[in-house]
């Protein structure tokens, strides 16, 4: 027999008990030929091109599936930022494009789509702003759209006029989504140094740069990292624990490769890159936060722990760089607090306060994700928290992100429960000094020493 | 490049009786019923139109014309069919002959065997050989149909899962 017993029966239980899965397999869309300045025909054209390339999609995932017994979780679809796409028409509501979206995210059978978005990092054009201004009629009016805005990158600095727009954009989304605790607020997203191939929604979309059409693979394994490392027990060194998460990694990487060359063969397309992320679920045994505890640390946000998240993080990439020569997105190992039942555990202990979950997205490769404060949260604070995130982003030369939702009618401690992949929030304080005159001032935050590297 | 799509202002605004699509333009789902309210007609070069396969540009064409190739699964029909069958669970008289029958019903051929019973257990790893043609899909399903919730379970998985 050509492979051990041990290798078989080790992938056995990484398929069946450790719930090792394709996340997503997400076909990016260029939607730069659907411009035009007549906004319905613009989205008449951005519905069928949509359609056209998509309507394959669930079903060619499913074949892979089925011919290789490796679970594909999500199909979903990203498209160029929309405020790209939109400009031509010179409208100032763009929602209708959302919802040309939403419609044919139906009609593929997709559950979501990525790229109502636009990149603002340096000012605005007159469609970002139109763009903007309608993401909280967009998320309140469709189901399957996500919307993303650059706020921030290492080469331009953090816009703060921007910043503040997206904080009341926030706030305009929850007060729209109220009866069901502020949900639009999941499908939006605000980054620094955003990656344009990356697969997982919200962020989702299509940059510049980018072919016509591709097939980005998002493959997780939260499981799988944990019970390697329980095997290894806790008397083993922390260069031990880094290499096996390594050795995961590279096994969890090359199906994802294989699936994603796979797939874009099938659908005809170009392959584009796979994204090596621990991505938590609500599931048992699907939590980072039970990694970080199994490092070592006693709760998720005890001192220790962003030291453990940085080995870990870095240890996914490096597995995946050995795995791929395509890995791409973001890479590493994501902290959503809604999606992960131990991140939850360890806010429910007072463990983990908001200010270390700041510092633990220094080093994971995402950023403030799925984080839910009082509805009555000042728009001056959420500026200030999505500046400071923006800051760590812009100044370590990585991507970061802020996925909040000021919950409406819910004050710090409170819980709320939104179901599905989105899980259970506990809403988190934001302390009770603001930032009111940083707020007000506006403007931006010029580019740091380290991005004048021509 | 050939014109990307035909709206219903495009056909609206077309006066004649025909409109004549190049190769490879998409008719929105709003320009065909604005065609057929007005009564006209669609054509791609002599025949009337049809939904073009999708265009996936031209990296998707180069890629295919010039990839240096890895070896593929398509490439080698043996490889694309070559499965890994593992049971275990309790021993009882007639399991291994259960599954060798399931898989001699779809024409597999068994490569390999491994088998141990530990104290009662056992746990059986078979590399099987599918005919060409054969859906590994209906394989797949038709193994793991085998397994009894309290008795013992089956599974199947790809050959390629386990190649570097």
């Amino acid at each position: 027999m050509s492979f051990s017993d041990r290798e078989i029966l080790e992938t056995v239980r990484m398929l069946e008990l450790e719930t090792l899965d394709i996340r997503t397999t997400t076909l990016g869309i260029s939607l730069f030929d659907c411009a035009d300045p007549d906004l319905e025909s613009a989205c008449e054209k951005v519905y069928a091109k949509v359609v056209h390339h998509g309507k394959d999609l669930v079903a060619v995932a499913d074949s892979i599936a089925g011919d290789y017994g490796v679970p594909i979780v999500n199909k979903r679809i990203a498209v160029t930022p929309i405020a790209w796409v939109g400009a031509a028409s010179g409208a100032d509501d763009l929602s209708p494009l959302a919802r040309a979206l939403d419609a044919a995210a139906a009609a593929v059978g997709v559950d979501f789509i990525g790229g109502y978005s636009a990149y603002v990092e340096k000012g605005f054009t007159r469609a970002d702003r139109a763009l903007i201004d309608s993401i909280p009629i967009a998320l309140a009016t469709t189901e399957r759209v996500c919307s993303s805005v650059v706020l921030a990158s290492t080469r331009a600095g953090i816009n703060l006029e921007a910043v503040r727009r997206f904080a009341e954009v926030v706030q305009d989304t929850a007060r729209r989504t109220a009866a069901r605790g502020g949900i639009g607020c999941a499908k939006l997203v605000c980054f620094a140094n955003a990656v344009a191939d990356n697969p997982f929604v919200a962020g989702a979309h299509m940059g510049v740069g980018e072919p016509e059409t591709v097939l980005n693979v998002g493959v997780s394994g939260p499981g799988v990292v944990r019970s390697a490392l329980e095997r290894l027990g806790p008397e083993a060194d922390l260069l031990a624990v880094a290499e096996t998460v390594k050795r995961m990694a590279f096994k969890i990487s090359r199906v994802g490769e294989l699936v994603g060359r796979e797939a874009a063969r099938r659908l005809g397309t170009v392959f584009g890159v796979v994204d090596v992320s621990l991505a938590p679920t609500p599931a048992p045994g699907d939590s980072v936060a039970d990694i970080l505890e199994i490092i070592g640390v006693e709760r998720t946000g005890a001192p220790g722990t962003t030291a453990a998240l940085a080995l870990l993080t870095d240890a996914v990439k490096k597995g995946g760089a050995m795995a791929s020569s395509s890995v791409g997105g973001l890479s590493g190992a994501f902290i959503p607090v809604s999606e992960d039942a131990g991140m939850i555990r360890a806010v429910a202990e007072g463990a983990l306060s908001l200010a270390k979950l700041e510092a633990m997205t220094a080093v994971c490769s995402v950023g403030l994700d799925m984080v839910a404060v009082p509805g009555d949260t000042p728009v001056s604070t959420l500026t200030g928290i999505i500046a400071d995130e923006m800051a760590i982003g812009v100044v370590n030369n990585k991507t970061t992100a802020v996925r909040i939702i000021p919950v409406p009618g819910k004050s710090a401690g409170e819980t709320v429960e939104w179901g599905g992949l989105l899980g259970t929030a506990i809403v988190q304080d934001p302390g009770r000094f603001g930032c009111e005159v940083f707020h007000r001032r506006g403007g931006r935050i010029p580019a740091p020493l380290q991005s004048y590297r021509n | 490049m050939a014109r990307r799509f035909l709206t219903a202002e495009d056909v609206r605004r077309a006066s004649a009786a025909e409109i004549v699509l190049e190769e490879g333009t998409v008719v929105t789902p709003q320009a065909l019923e604005a065609a057929e309210q007005a009564g006209i007609v669609l054509r791609t070069g002599a025949a009337a139109y049809r939904e073009p396969a999708p265009d996936r540009g031209p990296d998707a064409q180069a890629t295919r014309q010039r990839l240096p190739h890895l070896p593929e699964p398509h490439d080698n029909p043996a490889l694309e069919s070559a499965a890994i069958v593992t049971a275990v669970g309790k021993n009882r008289p007639g399991v291994l002959a259960a599954i060798t029958a399931a898989i001699a019903e779809h024409k597999g051929n068994v490569n390999d065997v491994s088998q141990k019973v530990v104290e009662g257990y056992f746990h059986m790893i078979l590399t099987v050989q599918l005919e060409p043609g054969t859906s590994f899909d209906a394989f797949k399903t038709a193994l793991e149909c085998l397994s009894c919730p309290d008795d013992f379970a089956v599974r199947v998985m790809n050959e390629r899962l386990f190649r570097p």
